[in-house]
């Protein structure tokens, strides 16, 4: 029996783009544009961002009527239940476009879907979501999501029912959104970790929802639309 | 939308998308993470730059302000609909911040260049 254990794979050369973030840091910073230790500092926070807070908030919320109501009526103090400190935790405090947001947690009903977009840029509640997908950021979702958005989420495999009514939250700079998906079927008697296994990052932007069994988001290949819409910022 | 009065080129929302030649040399013979991943069996999806990367672009938007968001951003758009329409993510949204900052004349061309062959020195000695 072998007990030789195999290193993880690992990128073994240096790409031009590797090079090129690097040299545009390292002149930002020598030009004043910003500091090593702001940049230091807010790379480290953002690596400890990801989903996992924002799906237990909607997990603790499906188990405690007392929690959805103040997650729906107070969401930055409801995120701080899931460890989530929108005011104090980003390191720059008031002084950038992603610190302090407020956050709203917008609830669906049967007859109410909700989904987030940012039709400008593609501001996203990162720190209770972590990094934004792809396909969120491109204009092809942004533009057509607010014009067409039945058509848009039947494109990410949601089909809705008519009588469904669907409404689209635009993010800007200081208010963040996620969605409060409606509880499944099948997941009676389930535990906080199982439900919060089910909402995915896709269920908490509203182009999906929670199904027992899945447990990751669908692959979303990103393309430019067949008839584009135009606008000036 | 092209227009070629001085030589330049202006995308859909004001964007200055006349080429950089520096970073058309990087995205023709640049090798971009998916090819890389997919190369050495690496599953993460994103370079480990990334973030540092995204830690760049909400800086330049703090303090001085030297690229706010939005104007960042539709830069990006603009660019990632032109020049660098071949280019995947996330390395369209870092060429398009240099392209953004040359033109800007936040950042010199040729001190990017000298400055990218000395990092190149530094990671493969």
């Amino acid at each position: 029996m072998s007990d030789k254990h195999e290193p993880a794979p690992m990128v073994n050369e240096v790409s031009d783009f590797e090079v090129l973030e690097m040299a545009v840091r390292e002149l930002a910073i020598e030009k004043g544009l910003f500091s090593a230790e702001d940049h230091r500092r807010w790379t480290e926070y953002v690596h400890t961002l990801g989903p996992l807070p924002a799906a237990r908030l909607v997990a603790k919320a499906w188990l405690d009527p007392a929690y959805k109501k103040l997650a729906v009526t107070d969401g930055v103090k409801a995120s701080l239940q899931v460890g989530v400190d929108w005011i104090n935790s980003p390191p720059t405090g008031f002084g950038t476009p992603s610190d302090y947001c407020a956050l709203r947690v917008l609830e669906d009903t049967p007859k109410l879907k909700h989904v987030v977009v940012c039709t400008l840029c593609s501001c996203y509640p990162r720190p209770i979501l972590g990094q934004s997908p792809e396909w969120y950021r491109t204009p092809n979702y942004r533009r057509r999501l607010v014009r067409w958005p039945r058509q848009v989420l039947a494109e990410f495999g949601l089909q809705l029912d008519p009588d469904v009514e669907i409404r689209v939250a635009d993010s800007n700079q200081k208010t963040r959104y996620i969605v409060l998906p409606v509880r499944p079927a099948g997941t009676e008697g389930w535990t906080e970790d199982q439900l919060t296994a089910i909402v995915t990052r896709d269920c908490l932007i509203g182009v999906a929802v929670p199904k027992p069994g899945v447990t990751a988001n669908a692959k979303r290949p990103v393309r430019p639309a067949v008839h584009p819409v135009h606008h000036s910022h | 939308m092209k227009d070629k009065d001085k030589g330049s080129e202006t995308g859909r929302q004001g964007t200055d998308t006349t080429p950089v030649p520096l970073l058309e040399a990087i995205s023709s013979r640049g090798r971009v993470w998916e090819d890389l991943a997919e190369q050495y069996g690496v599953t993460n999806p994103d370079p480990p730059w990334k973030i540092t990367l995204d830690a760049t672009c909400d800086l330049l938007a703090a303090g001085s302000c030297v690229l706010p968001v939005l104007e960042r951003r539709a830069e990006e758009d603009d660019l990632s609909a032109t020049n660098y329409a071949d280019i995947p993510f996330p390395e369209r949204q870092l060429l398009a911040l240099a392209h953004s900052l040359i033109r800007r004349g936040l950042l010199d061309e040729d001190e990017l260049a000298r400055r990218m062959e000395e990092v190149n020195r530094r990671l493969n000695s």
